[in-house]
Parts: C-alpha cells; sequence; structure tokens
C-alpha cells in the first residue's frame, strides 16, 4: 500500500464517507487512491467551495467536515475557508498536497509554504515528513479537529510520502479529557445565581459545539431564566421558549438589547463577547455580573472580566447550575418587552418585503430545513425573521461574515442530509462570489433551492455609506448584474424572478415543492435597510430605527 | 510591562513560528529570546521576555492552547520596566 492509500484507509477509519475537493499535480496519488475506494468524493468547482461545503457538512450535521486540495494554488484557494472555520469553531480536516519533500525550499513548481499560510486561519496544522507518521498525523488531526474547542485542521503531505510505501495499521489517538468544573466554582456560580434578580442566559455557538442543547434546554426549564442568543446560537433555543428574547447585538432585537443592559447577572454560555453582539464593550451589560463557561479558557476575561470563570465541558457544566430561581418580576418585565417589541410586517406599497418573504418561508417551510445564508443584508433578515428549532439548521458566516459561503454551504449541508430541504438565501453580491458552486449542483443533481434577494447593490455596505459616509455610494450599485435565471438555467437549475407582494406565496410553494434545485429570484428596493441596527462605537440600547 | 515567560513544548519545525506568531498577534513584543533543545531534539525550552500594555494572562491563556505546548509559566523577573526620570 502506499501513502495515498494509506490517507484514504486512514479517512475511513474516522468514519469519513464525504469528502469535497479538487484535483492537481501534487495531490494525484491521493486522488488516484480515491478513484475506486468506496469513499465519495465530491468534485466542487474551486477549492473555496470544497473547503465552504466541508464547512457546511460538518455544521448541518455536528460531524467533521474534510476537503481536498492539490499544492500552491489549490491550497492558497482553501484558506478563505480555513479562516471561516476557524472564526465559527468548524471542525473540518483539509488535506493538501504538497512538492516532493526534497523539491520543498527549491521554489518549485505549485510549492507555496502551506504550513506557514495556515498557522494564522488554523487550529493546528501539520506537514508530514515520514511516510509511517501518516496514520498518527491523520488521526491526530480529527481529533485536535473534534475535540476541546473545534476548529480545522490542515494536513500538508508531501507527494512523495503519498507514493512511498507504507504498512497499513489501525491508528487512533486520542486527546486527553477536559478538567471536570471545580466545585468552589460551581458554588460560586450557583451562589450568584440564587441573588440575581434579573439574570440572563446569553448562548453563543459554543452550547451546538459541545453537543450541550438538551442540557441547555433543560437549564432554561428548570430557572425560567430570560434568554438570548448570538447569530451562532440561533436555533439553540426554541423559538417559544418561555422569555427568550431572540438575537441580541448589532442587528439584534430590541427585547434582547435592552434586557442586556437591565440584566444584574449574565450567564454566558459558550459565547465570546464578540464587538458585533456587545456594541461598545464599556457599556455591555454595565450592571450585570458575569457567569462565563467556556470549554477554551482563552476566552474567560478576554474581553469582559468574569465573576465566576469556568473553563469545562458544557454538558457538564449547565446541569450543576440547574436551579430554580425566584425571579418572577423579571421574566414577566422581559416578556412584555419580548410582546412590546415583536417584529413587524406591515409595509406599504407593492414591492416585496423581504423581511416578509423570509417570514413566510419559515411558516411555509418544512421541518428541519436548512438555510445555508451568505452575508450582507439579506443574512441579518435571516436571522431575524426565519425562525431554527435546531443550531444545525442555520449555516452562516458568523465570524468571519464572509460572503460567498452560502451556496456551497448548502451543497455540503445537501449531501450531507439528502431527505431534508435545503435552502441558499443569498445577495446578488454574495452570490457571484461563489457562482460557480452551481455547477457542483449540477454534477450532484442536487435539489438546492437557492433564493437570491437582488437589490442590485451590496446593500449592507451601502446601507453603511447611507448611514454614516453622507450618501457616497463608492463601488456598492450593481445595476449591471447578469441574468441570473439564465444564469442558473445554464447549469440546468430552472427558476423565476418575482417583483411584487402577490407573486411571493406561490412562488414560496414552487420553489419548496420543486423535486431538484431551484432559483428564486427575488427583485426588492435598494433602499430597504436592516433595523434595528446599532452603530458603530454605541451601546446597544442606543440602536437606530428606521424613521 | 515586560514579562518572562518560559514555554516547553514538543520540538516541531515550525515551533518558534507558532509561539512567536500567537506572541505578535496577541499585542506583545519580544524584548529577548532564548531556545534550548534537549539532546535528543524532542524537547524545547523558550525563555521569552515580553513587552505589552495589555495583561500577560491573555498570552498565556493564548500560548497553553497550542497543540505541543505543554508548559507555560511566568518566571519571578516581571517588573516594570525601568523608567528614566527627565
Ligand atoms: C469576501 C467578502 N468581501 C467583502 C465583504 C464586505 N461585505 C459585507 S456585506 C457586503 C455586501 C453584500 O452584498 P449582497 O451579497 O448583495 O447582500 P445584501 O447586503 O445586499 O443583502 C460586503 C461587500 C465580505 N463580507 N466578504
Amino acid at each position: 500500500m502506499n501513502g495515498a492509500h494509506f490517507v484514504v484507509k486512514a479517512l475511513q477509519q474516522q468514519g469519513v464517507k464525504q469528502v469535497f475537493g479538487y484535483p492537481g499535480g501534487a495531490i494525484m496519488p491521493v486522488y488516484d487512491a480515491l478513484y475506486d475506494c468506496g469513499v465519495d468524493h465530491l468534485l466542487c468547482r474551486h477549492e473555496q467551495g470544497a473547503a465552504m461545503a466541508a464547512i457546511g457538512y460538518a455544521r448541518s450535521t455536528g460531524g467533521v467536515g474534510v476537503c481536498i486540495a492539490t499544492s500552491g494554488p489549490g491550497a492558497t484557494n482553501l484558506i478563505t475557508g480555513l479562516a471561516d472555520a476557524l472564526l465559527d469553531s468548524v471542525p473540518i480536516v483539509a488535506i493538501t498536497g504538497q512538492v516532493a519533500s526534497p523539491l520543498i525550499g527549491t521554489d518549485a513548481f505549485q510549492e507555496v509554504d502551506v504550513l506557514g499560510m495556515s498557522l494564522s486561519c488554523t487550529k493546528h496544522s501539520f506537514m508530514v515528513q515520514r511516510a509511517e507518521d501518516l496514520g498518527s498525523v491523520i488521526a491526530q488531526a480529527f481529533e485536535v479537529a473534534r475535540s476541546g474547542r473545534p476548529g480545522p485542521v490542515l494536513v500538508d503531505i508531501p507527494k512523495d510520502i503519498q507514493l512511498a510505501a507504507v504498512e497499513h495499521a489501525c491508528i487512533t489517538h486520542s486527546v486527553s479529557e477536559p478538567d471536570a468544573p471545580e466545585l468552589s466554582d460551581i458554588t460560586a456560580a450557583r451562589e450568584l445565581l440564587g441573588q440575581a434578580k434579573k439574570p440572563l442566559l446569553y448562548v453563543g455557538g459554543g452550547v451546538t459545539l459541545a453537543h450541550a442543547e438538551a442540557e441547555l434546554r433543560d437549564f432554561l426549564a428548570k430557572t425560567k431564566m430570560p434568554s438570548m442568543t448570538t447569530l451562532k446560537g440561533i436555533g439553540t433555543i426554541a423559538p417559544e421558549q418561555y422569555a427568550f428574547l431572540g438575537m441580541v447585538g448589532m442587528h439584534g432585537t430590541k427585547a434582547a438589547n435592552f434586557a442586556v443592559q437591565e440584566a444584574d447577572l449574565l450567564v454566558v454560555a459558550g459565547a465570546r463577547f464578540d464587538d458585533r453582539v456587545t456594541g461598545k464593550l464599556d457599556e455591555f451589560a454595565v450592571n450585570a455580573k458575569v457567569i462565563h463557561l467556556d470549554i477554551d479558557a482563552a476566552e474567560l476575561g478576554k474581553l469582559r472580566k468574569a465573576d465566576v470563570a469556568i473553563a469545562a465541558d458544557l454538558k457538564q457544566v449547565l446541569p450543576q447550575l440547574a436551579m430554580p430561581l425566584d425571579i418572577d418580576d423579571w421574566q414577566q418585565h422581559t416578556i412584555a418587552m419580548r410582546q412590546e417589541y415583536h417584529w413587524r410586517y406591515d409595509h406599504p406599497g407593492e414591492a416585496i418585503y423581504a423581511p416578509l418573504l423570509l417570514k413566510q418561508l419559515s411558516d411555509m417551510a418544512p421541518k428541519n430545513t436548512v438555510v445555508a445564508c451568505d452575508v450582507g443584508q439579506h443574512q441579518m433578515w435571516v436571522a431575524q425573521h426565519i425562525e431554527f428549532d435546531s443550531p444545525h439548521d442555520h449555516l452562516s458566516s458568523s465570524g468571519l461574515g464572509t460572503m460567498g459561503f452560502g451556496v456551497p454551504a448548502a451543497v455540503g449541508a445537501q449531501v450531507a442530509r439528502p431527505h431534508d430541504t435545503v435552502i441558499a438565501v443569498s445577495g446578488d453580491g454574495s452570490f457571484m462570489m461563489n457562482v460557480q458552486e452551481l455547477g457542483t449542483i449540477k454534477r450532484r443533481k442536487l435539489p438546492v433551492k437557492i433564493l437570491l434577494i437582488d437589490n442590485q447593490r451590496l446593500g449592507m455596505v451601502r446601507q453603511w455609506q447611507q448611514l454614516f459616509f453622507e450618501g457616497r455610494y463608492s463601488e456598492t450599485i450593481l445595476t449591471d448584474n447578469p441574468d441570473f435565471v439564465a444564469l442558473a438555467a445554464a447549469f440546468d437549475i430552472p427558476g423565476e424572478t418575482i417583483v411584487v407582494k402577490e407573486q411571493v406565496q406561490p412562488a414560496l410553494e414552487r420553489m419548496l415543492n420543486s423535486k431538484g434545485a431551484y432559483i428564486l429570484h427575488v427583485a426588492i428596493s435598494e433602499e430597504e435597510n436592516v433595523w434595528p441596527l446599532v452603530p458603530p462605537g454605541a451601546a446597544n440600547d442606543k440602536m437606530m430605527e428606521e424613521c | 510591562m515586560l514579562h518572562h515567560l518560559t514555554v516547553t513544548a514538543q520540538h516541531s519545525p515550525e515551533l518558534l513560528e507558532r509561539v512567536l506568531r500567537v506572541m505578535r498577534h496577541r499585542g506583545f513584543s519580544v524584548q529577548n529570546m532564548q531556545m534550548n533543545l534537549d539532546s535528543d531534539n524532542q524537547q524545547v525550552e523558550l525563555h521569552v521576555a515580553v513587552a505589552s500594555e495589555r495583561a500577560i494572562a491573555l498570552l498565556t491563556a493564548q500560548l497553553t492552547k497550542l497543540i505541543g505546548v505543554t508548559a507555560v509559566s511566568l518566571t519571578d523577573r516581571t517588573a516594570e520596566p525601568k523608567l528614566a526620570v527627565v
């Protein structure tokens, strides 16, 4: 067996059934091994697409995604995907071919220092130096990717090592379990909980990464504490949960943004005080003490000092903190805020109102529908107006905010969950960033639905230009967009364009009922903005609203 | 503020880059450094003096997370840099 076959066997040992990638010279032995090995490889049409498909696969299932690329340009094309996975803590393993060991450092054809490039955009990376290390490196790569705070891991394999003879051996690797929380910390946290009059739960993506959704829901059932989530936390808390206030932060709900400023205790579960959440940090939740729970000790105290900081597995900690609380007045107050500030969908005129359209979609879509978003206004409208029952159903590039994420992430999710409806919600700017992945949809005949919200603008940037740059619309006008329906048709994807409100319902039905892929191209006004908005440098309760 | 750190790690060709990248990126400037590799090239010990306005715990927490780093300790030479009296 050669190194390349060994790599494929090692992937199989990890339970990998699906990989995404793009071949090239330095990875040819691995592609040769993939040819008839039983691992399904989906050819994406750009390595960035492969990385984001792997992310979509991982996020929609809670498993590890795998992508493969060649040396040089193949590897550099993966980088944005790796950075995206790093900022959103997504477990993916990327395998890259490298020029043969004797050529490394000679500026050989398609040689770049991939290990060097990986240092700032992966959780960890390896360059395999000896064929006999392949087994332990691949096993470690998977373990590092999924353990603790998950993240992307890159394995760079020189071509001579892919071709070298290797003995097959079963290799696993295990990392040490995280320490159990200290009893004294638990006692201190319970004391703070007992004293609090206005506690608020602030839930991030870490709860799902810890597979602790059930423990979290149980914590909420016991404490009846008002709660809010980050963008990545969406879906962790059932939308109908008692005193759930929605998303907090720049485009969060008024209820969450007001409540957080009133709270006297924040229980932070798997979240990290991101600037899009906190607004002006030193005016964020100024009245609150903080209990910060995270597996990553480096997050504790990084931006906000915690009164009790517990670095541990949320699955273990949350049950230890679940206790009934005496907070009736506060519960009623937050529920009243939730009612007072609910979303409104009345909107004058015939033109399609994207928030209402997404609300209609939310009401019509079958259970377990996955929505993969791109980045911009439409992404925030999805977060605001579509209700999710599971965080695995809402794929949104949160930390890196990567335009071009939606379509390839939807590809990965559809491959992972062939029986569920998968919808990519995109903008006319973002869609063009990975439009080549329509080729991947065609190749595999994936029934991905594309909802393209077209304002003929780079809308989110346009909104900021309007509000903060005196309406100087520098390079954000896209009136020269292509005919998107014709573009999709070139990939055998049928679709239609709609422009007025009354077309929405039947068009959504046609899209949802279509057997195969479909594009619903929705023309909206370029003047529609995302509200509310916490302007840069302001506290969360200083939200701007539509005037 | 000047801090003296000792970082112990399993040796790998890129270890030094990993450690130095984290120091730079997290806002710490290296003032002085010494690296020792044990006789069988397995274990590295780095003695580094770093300066920053930021709390040193922010750096030690990030260094501790690096795969291969086995220990990070602050040595008691930590002191305010001497200020010249003008
Ligand atoms: C790769 C990348 N480049 C640039 C940006 C900056 N950016 C953020 S939102 C946005 C506009 C997105 O436009 P569109 O996809 O049409 O969505 P809309 O805001 O109009 O809904 C831009 C350019 C980004 N997030 N990602």
